[in-house]
């Protein structure tokens, strides 16, 4: 059953069994090697509990629900585990009815981590409970003090999309963010799989379009205007009709599920890669928790707001054509060397076989998964020992979990296209200013390098006129008359 | 009363002198310091590495041999760019190599369509200096998990310097998006205590504190954690590629660490 907890689906404890009895009934119908032992913990959860035990009960079903890839077989192939999803989740309704209250949501662990750090079950589970002890669920969030995050802000976004007070409503991030970027941020609401680029997941706390260096977090304004603004050429649309208590409201929340993704990444490889005693105080040690896990990722989203890159005025006496030209000629020098993907043309048909970092993590898997596979199956057992035997299987268990999580948990992964430069639409605004920035300092996540250092300031304003001006470049002498036969050609 | 101590002033004693022995252990300068050697050979029929076509830049970079170095065997079966670090949280360094800054910039070198080398080792706070030697331009895109991700351009004859403020607990892969065939790694450690093996298999880490039993990790590129190896003539297992060793007073030298070719397919 991975998907029990697709989003919505995990169903609160202490309030309304039933749900978790009838998705029992059905699983055990459907599925001839159900667990009975794991799948109780959802209606195991008592009548009654309060508070952090509570809190701890609904991990637990949530908990269990996830741990699905890693034991059960499931009745369902592995590839089809995305549209089992997407029926589970319209599945939801049905649960929940005769009951007179919906489910409430939960997190989803990030598993692509997880096995990919071979973490034990009860590893995930500690997981799972720290994240709830610092960052609450999708209808009570909360945050450490230390990530400066403001929680009246946080509320308006979280939960139901509801209405308490006449003319105010709540639940925005369920509204209008969570069926493409999912309740946990993670890119993958039901429809991410229709989309072309992916949502953006928020985990990795990793963010293209902003005012601050390669290296560094988005500002709250940077988020903002891309709320307002959408991203010209993707799915992400113009919230500008929202209000601006809303759309603050809204940055804060993505922030925060940010916040609480890149925590839960490096409280995964913690696992990894702390010695045995310092792990032992993962979920023990509070203090230990926030300065070695959350401060540097509270302090790096801090820091953005004082990382402005600076960029000096384009001189208002420049001689246009002369800067084209110029511009042009650092187009194709080897310095800038923008041609090398954007291509000849500047169509972005230069490098078409790269990959953005988040798809990247999903093609390394693959090929770890693949490889060793591969490798396991020249493997001769006979002559094992039961020590060796033992080993090879546990090798083989957690190659099959890791394949079936991928399989289960992330989009196949899709090449990036350098932007094709003909067209004059700009994913992160067309400003002379946003140019600017791209160009200075490249694009975090994506193949794009920063030209910071490489090329001086005066030349990248070059290089933004003359970009500027190929949509409009109509003397075919690169044997593209207009851009939208260009577009054909492709 | 008798002079002889009873027996529970010899527990008293016995606690006292531990008590001691470990706090001169755990204090941050050992008394003495020696290196750690070893070699790193591959036992088995190598494959040839796969040629690699330059379909970027070919009028430069199609004059270069360019091969698959995932996996490189000398004639001797000596195994290169084996990773071997000191995995301990807790180790005494040796106060002159204590602070990264000091020590020599590490080069990393875009030479012929390739990174040279192919494995290099940074302490944090070390200067990396990334240079670019050939006539046509790269870019250096290094994805760490801890440390800020970097990508610049350098163009020929161009270099930048990268600092890392924090360690990496595997290593960082550093790739070039207009070449793509090109990839190294970068082992970043907290202290100065690691090597990459060199052609002919051999590696040797300096000034280790004499006396401390310390964990290892060995790491290939191909071979991912090292679990399964000979040393010194007896079968050994160390879970993802984890090993304590102490070094003796004089230096210790390890000799051969052979590792199945198998594990390399």
């Amino acid at each position: 059953m991975e998907y029990l907890t697709v989003n919505t689906l995990s169903v609160e404890s202490g309030t309304c069994t039933r749900p978790s009895k009838l998705w029992e009934d059905f699983a055990r119908a459907g599925c001839g090697r159900s667990r009975p032992g794991k799948t109780r913990a959802f209606s195991d959860a008592g009548e009654g509990e309060t508070g952090d035990s509570r809190r701890l009960l609904r991990t637990t079903g949530q908990m269990t629900g996830l741990r699905g890839p890693s034991h059960g077989r499931d009745c369902r192939p592995a590839t089809t585990g995305w549209w089992a999803g997407v029926l589970a989740s319209l599945m939801l309704p049905l649960l929940g009815t005769g009951c007179g209250q919906t489910a409430a949501a939960s997190y989803r662990l990030n598993l692509v981590e997880s096995a990919k750090q071979q973490l034990k079950p009860e590893q995930e589970q500690q997981v799972a409970n720290i994240l709830a002890a610092l960052f609450g669920t999708p209808d009570e969030p909360f945050a450490p003090a230390e990530c400066g995050l403001d929680e009246a802000k946080l509320k308006l976004a979280a939960g139901p999309v509801r209405s308490d007070i006449v003319g105010r409503k709540n639940g925005l991030y369920r509204e209008h963010c969570a069926h493409c970027h999912g309740v946990t941020g993670d890119g993958m609401g039901p429809t991410a799989a229709f989309l072309n680029p992916y949502p953006r997941d928020y985990r990795p706390g990793v963010f293209k379009f902003k005012s601050t260096e390669r290296a560094d977090k988005p500002t709250h304004a940077d988020l903002v205007m891309v709320l307002r603004n959408g991203l010209a050429g993707s799915s992400m649309p113009s919230f500008a009709l929202l209000s601006d208590a809303k759309i603050e409201s809204l940055a804060e929340y993505v922030k925060y599920l940010s916040m609480r993704g890149e925590v839960e990444l490096a409280l995964m490889r913690a696992f990894f890669e702390l010695d045995d005693e310092d792990q032992g105080k993962l979920p023990e040690d509070r203090d230990f928790l926030i300065d070695e896990i959350v401060m540097p990722v509270a302090e790096s989203w801090q820091a953005a707001e004082d990382a402005l890159i600076d960029v000096p005025e384009m001189p208002a006496d420049i001689d246009m054509a002369a800067s084209i030209a110029k511009g042009k000629e650092l187009f194709y020098g080897n310095k800038a060397n923008c041609v090398k993907c954007h291509g000849v043309t500047g169509l972005g048909d230069g490098q078409v076989n790269d990959y953005d970092d988040w798809n990247k993590v999903v093609v390394q898997a693959y090929k770890t998964v693949e490889g060793s596979l591969e490798q396991a199956g020249e493997t001769s057992t006979w002559n094992m020992d039961a020590d060796e035997a033992a080993e090879h299987r546990a090798e083989l268990a957690w190659l099959d979990r890791y394949q079936r999580v991928l399989d289960g948990n992330a989009l196949p992964p899709r090449t990036i296209r350098p932007r094709n430069l003909r067209e004059g639409v700009y994913r992160g605004g067309m400003r002379p200013l946003d140019l600017y920035y791209r160009i200075h300092a490249g694009i975090n996540g994506a193949p794009m390098p920063a030209a910071k250092g490489t090329v001086p300031p005066e030349d990248i304003w070059h290089i933004v006129n003359y970009i500027r001006s190929l949509p409009y470049d109509f003397n075919g002498t690169l044997g593209v008359d207009r851009p939208m036969m260009a577009r054909d050609r492709l | 009363m008798s002079t002889i101590p009873t027996v529970r002033q010899h527990l008293l004693l016995m606690f006292v002198a531990v008590l001691l022995a470990t706090a001169v252990s755990s204090a941050s300068s050992a008394a003495e310091w020696a290196s750690l050697k070893g070699r790193f050979v591959f036992d088995g029929d190598a494959p040839e590495p796969a040629t690699i076509t330059a379909d970027k830049d070919v009028a430069v970079c199609g004059k270069y041999k360019l091969v698959n170095e995932e996996l490189v065997v000398s004639d001797g079966k000596g195994l290169a760019n084996v990773v071997i670090f000191v995995r301990s949280k807790k180790v005494s360094v040796h106060p002159d190599l204590e602070d990264g800054s000091k020590a020599d910039a590490m080069l990393l070198d875009n030479k012929d369509c390739r990174f040279e080398p192919h494995i290099g080792f940074v302490q944090t706070g070390q200067t990396l200096t990334i240079k670019n030697s050939d006539p046509v331009g790269h870019n250096s895109n290094i994805a760490t998990m801890k440390n800020a991700p970097s990508n610049s351009l350098i163009p020929s004859n161009g270099s930048t310097d990268v600092v890392f403020g924090r360690d990496e607990a595997i290593p960082a892969t550093v790739t070039c998006n207009i070449h793509p065939w090109m990839k190294a790694y970068l082992v970043i450690r907290p202290n100065p205590y690691g090597a990459v093996s060199a052609a002919d298999g051999s590696f040797e880490i300096e000034n280790l504190p004499v006396g401390e039993e310390l964990e290892f990790q060995l790491w290939h590129e191909k071979g991912g954690y090292l679990d399964a190896f000979t040393l010194d003539g007896k079968k050994t297992k160390a879970k993802r590629g984890r090993i304590d060793l102490t070094v003796k007073s004089g230096g210790t030298d390890l000799g051969d660490i052979v590792i199945a070719g198998k594990v390399f397919q």
